[in-house]
């Protein structure tokens, strides 16, 4: 794909960081030698809630190799504690110490830091650490957390309610009187984690002498964390550098300040030594941050034809128990964009979120990704109530072009976005009748097709002004520059955090672009706080819109000096005339461009070394600064189609086809957009269909091996067709729109949906995920014994 | 704990003399003591495949390997893949193809494929999917992976087929 009116823009190039990953010369964390460095290993919590009453140190201190052991206590004297107290509405303020003193809540719960000479040693020590516990009741499940009596995973709260909002919109208790039917359906989505191949780690590097912290770990908002870090530690901002290396993968995990890197990066400063600390698997599966864990539950009043009057959601999502971000953060962003595609006016919701003794929550790759499931899944059930197709329930309720901009119930407005135009593409391409007949065709012989369909409005880029109305703090700013060097080489710079999203090749293009000038001259510097400006990082989908916007702005500040500069070494009054293409300057001439027989190398020598010769009024050099904020939110839309045979003797899904038709509006590099879609698509389907993370009642995680944790692999995973769309946004730099999160938000729902197609002559219905093989054999069965 | 023992490795052609501890995983000496830090660990229980190094040419699990056990084997790593600068046709054609993303596990799907491509000149996707159920990405989703070792895999046949030795 590539737009008409974009040079570099749009087109398929193959990624400059490729050849460094290719041949084994990547620098992630662990590839990065510090001389003298000390390993940390944790000491965690085998319980999930207890009060710490004795912790013996003295078998570890005299284990070889051992140079200090670190408790909570020492730990407090050196930080701060973690304040999570936004001035939001129904949100209990909650704070956390930075390591466990008095009590941990939940298996895994970090409670000593060993600090050794090499990680086999520091291990060592590490299961020399006694610690006595008085075991206390943990409650794992969000449901019983809520019931009066329950084990309080806070006690400074008083019910595990730690948020709580509603909203209501129009007059939906009028539309219930009225309305021929009220369907409702639920959602039942279990807890999921990132697992990133890289885990979590860092290294803190302490200079005594400038009294300065180098940090280096792998993190997806290098200056928000910084700040965050500085201000635990009791240092400035001038005394952190936090620098990111290769990252090998983040998904949301990678972006909160950790207790394990607040203890490394405070221990390296009173130790006056290097320490470096790496997680195995097992503390990544169980210690690092969880996700997705919700109930929801729709009521949606209908008229005979399908047609949503009224709708109302209840979310219970379970945020286990610490808040590394704010308890409303993750769910309620799926009340405020529910509707998605679809046309109701008369809405509310309720939203509760509520702590229990498992890992705390982060945001995963598309924290809203239940959305389009239970949406679609509402229109799902609306259809199977009335006995309507359930396509022609969603083609009856979308918005139509004419319908934009749209404003939801909630607020939010939808511009530029082509639903309609997304969903008849994949119906068109899965031959939407041909696979009823099919489908069919294949009953007859005792086979079992589905066909899921599912309809996607993906919220990507979050401007402050989105912030301020959800009662966030914080900004969706996002801010670059940009250096011509005197050779006429180009050197930029954005606050985003890349975690293998290809940035050095698609934000190269929209410099290109903005400048006039070919991707290779341009070279892309990202996560190394000294160097890159202060932005807020990489987070949902605003790489593309926030981060390749600000810099397209600020390579076109750049293109402007540079031609007023051309101009006057030219002999022209003014540089209307002018443009630079591959850096090179033309000039117009009625139609055509013709070179002028300048080079951008000219003009950049003239503005470092020849100052004299500028323009009046124009400064020396060639650097460029700039920040910009999004609109207050930006929209992509997808449509999915995902056909699957199911084996009702074993409960297997195999799926045949997936289709994804997407518009994500201008994209800078379809190489990378293509490679987001592919990833987000299987990291919903393999979520919806094998992972899951299991506590048992006691609250001992079950699944601590990447064997127990099931993370699709190729053979389960499909080919993927994709139909790309591009409808620009007019309300943004180039017509990015972002997008990366969708695909998941697609595929657990379109894969609920064909599994749900395909039980249908047994009349039963998946309300909850993972679709594991038992899952579906049990439905089956119960349909089988009712009979 | 320190049963330091010497070590004789043949790593990528050339001889390694070592002294490391009895337990120290292979994947851990590649890395710390011969400084090929191209080899990564993802999970240290032998199922991300990240860390898959070839021993006397099978794809082996460094991380499930202790380094006493080597000497006497070849040992080659991904640095090794690429001669003289040139990316082997399964590297570049991991490039064109957009076959990887964070890179974290690309090193292990790198050495897997370059023992399979030698003896499955032509594979099926299943095959191919199948063979590459052993290493875990989270980013790609897979296809453009499989997508490239099928080009690998024509490109080396049409080098073979045209006389000139696939590198």
């Amino acid at each position: 794909m590539s737009h008409p009116e974009f040079r570099h823009i749009g087109q398929a190039l193959p990624r400059k960081e490729d050849k460094r990953f290719l041949t084994g010369h990547g620098r992630y964390l662990d590839d990065i030698e510090i001389p003298g460095a000390l390993h940390a290993c944790f000491v965690r919590s085998p319980h999930a809630h207890a009060r710490i009453t004795a912790i013996d140190l003295d078998a570890a201190r005299t284990m070889p190799g051992v140079v200090a052991i670190v408790t909570g206590r020492e730990l407090a004297q050196w930080t701060t504690r973690h304040r999570m107290a936004p001035p939001i509405e129904g949100l209990h303020a909650v704070e956390m110490d930075s390591l466990p003193i008095e009590r941990v809540r939940f298996h895994g719960d970090p409670v000593a830091c060993v600090i050794a000479a090499d990680r086999y040693l520091a291990e060592d020590a590490a299961e020399q650490v006694f610690v006595d516990y008085e075991v206390l009741d943990a409650v794992t499940d969000m449901h019983q957390a809520l019931q009066p009596g329950a084990p309080l995973v806070d006690e400074t709260l008083s019910s595990n309610l730690v948020s709580h909002q509603h909203a209501a919109f129009g007059d939906v208790d009028a539309a219930m009187r009225s309305a021929h039917r009220i369907v409702e359906s639920r959602y039942s989505q279990h807890r999921q984690t990132h697992v990133p191949i890289e885990t979590r780690g860092c290294i803190a590097v302490w200079d005594e002498g400038r009294e300065h912290l180098t940090f280096h770990v792998g993190n997806q908002v290098p200056h928000p964390y910084r700040t965050m870090l500085a201000g635990r530690l009791r240092l400035s901002e001038s005394q952190v550098s936090v620098i990111s290396p290769d990252v090998g993968g983040g998904f949301g995990q990678k972006i909160t300040l950790y207790r394990e890197e607040l203890a490394v990066a405070a221990i390296a400063r009173e130790l006056k030594r290097p320490v470096r600390w790496r997680e195995d698997r097992m503390e990544n599966l169980g210690a690092s941050t969880q996700a997705r864990e919700d109930f929801c539950r729709t009521r949606a009043a209908v008229d005979a034809q399908g047609r949503l009057l009224a709708l109302e959601l209840e979310i219970l999502e379970d945020f286990g128990a610490y808040c590394f971000y704010p308890g409303n953060y993750l769910a309620r962003v799926v009340a405020m964009i529910l509707t998605g595609p679809y046309k109701v006016q008369d809405y509310r919701y309720d939203v509760k979120v509520v702590l229990t003794n498992k890992v705390g929550n982060a945001p995963m790759r598309a924290p809203m990704a239940v959305t389009s499931w239970v949406m679609d899944g509402t229109l799902e059930a609306i259809a199977r109530e009335l006995g309507l197709d359930a396509m022609q329930v969603r083609r009856l309720n979308m918005i139509e072009p004419g319908d934009l901009p749209y404003t939801m119930a909630t607020g939010e407005v939808l511009r530029d976005v082509t639903p309609r135009e997304t969903f008849e593409g994949v119906l068109k391409a899965i031959d939407y009748p041909a696979f009823r007949a099919r489908q069919a065709a294949a009953c007859q012989q005792g086979r079992l097709l589905g066909l899921g369909l599912c309809n996607v409005v993906e919220s990507t880029t979050y401007g402050s002004a989105f912030y301020k109305s959800a009662g966030i703090p914080g900004s969706g700013h996002e801010a670059a520059w940009l250096r011509i060097e005197p050779t006429g080489v180009v050197n930029a710079s954005v606050g985003l955090g890349a975690t293998g999203q290809g940035y050095e090749t698609a934000l190269s293009q929209a410099v290109a672009e903005g400048l006039g000038v070919e991707p290779a001259r341009v070279r892309i510097l990202l996560g190394h706080t000294d160097i890159a400006p202060y932005g807020m990082g990489s987070r949902g989908a605003r790489g593309g819109t926030a981060g390749g916007g600000v810099l397209y702005l600020c390579a076109q500040d750049a293109q402007a000096k540079v031609l007023a500069i051309a101009a006057q070494l030219l002999g022209l009054s003014e540089a209307s005339g002018l443009r630079m293409v591959d850096s090179r300057i033309e000039c117009a001439a009625g139609e055509e461009w013709s070179d002028t027989g300048l080079s951008l190398a000219d003009v950049a020598r003239v503005a470092y070394l020849d100052p004299t010769a500028l323009p009046a009024g124009v400064a020396p050099g060639l650097d460029f600064n700039r920040t910009f904020d999004p609109p207050p939110m930006t929209y992509s839309n997808a449509a999915h189609a995902c056909e699957i045979e199911l084996d009702p003797g074993t409960g297997g899904v195999k799926i045949l086809r997936y289709i994804v038709a997407e518009d994500c509006g201008t994209v800078l590099s379809p190489v990378v957009v293509q490679g987001q879609q592919h990833g987000a698509v299987a990291m919903g389907l393999s979520g919806a269909l094998f992972e899951q993370v299991i506590y048992d009642k006691n609250g001992q995680n079950l699944t601590g091996l990447l064997s127990d944790y099931l993370v699709a692999t190729a053979s389960e995973l499909p080919d993927f067709e994709i139909i790309p769309m591009h409808t620009p946004s007019r309300h943004t730099p180039a017509g990015i729109k972002g997008m990366a999160e969708g695909g998941v938000m697609g595929a657990i729902g379109a894969i609920t949906n064909a599994v749900n197609d395909a039980l249908a002559p047994y009349g039963v219905v998946a309300e909850r995920q993972p679709l594991t093989p038992m899952v579906l054999r049990e439905l089956i069965r119960s349909r089988a014994q009712e009979n | 704990m320190d049963d330091r023992i010497p070590l004789r490795l043949h790593i990528n052609g050339s001889d390694h003399e070592l002294s490391v501890p009895a337990r120290k995983l292979l994947s851990d000496t590649l890395r710390e003591d011969c400084r090929l830090t191209g080899t990564h660990v993802g999970c240290e229980h032998g199922v991300c495949g990240a860390c898959t190094v070839l021993v006397d040419g099978q794809p082996t699990r460094a991380c499930l390997t202790f380094s006493a056990q080597m000497p006497g084997h070849e040992i080659r790593t991904i640095e090794a893949v690429a001669e003289g600068g040139r990316l082997s046709p399964l590297q570049q054609a991991l490039h064109e193809e957009h076959g990887l993303q964070c890179g974290f596990c690309t090193p292990g799907i790198v050495m897997t494929f370059e023992a399979f491509l030698r003896d499955h000149p032509d594979p099926s996707d299943e095959q191919i999917r199948d063979a590459l159920s052993g290493n875990l990405c989270r980013c790609t989703g897979y296809h453009n992976i499989v997508g490239a070792i099928r080009k690998a895999a024509r490109v080396m046949r049409e080098a073979e087929g045209s006389g000139h030795v696939a590198p």
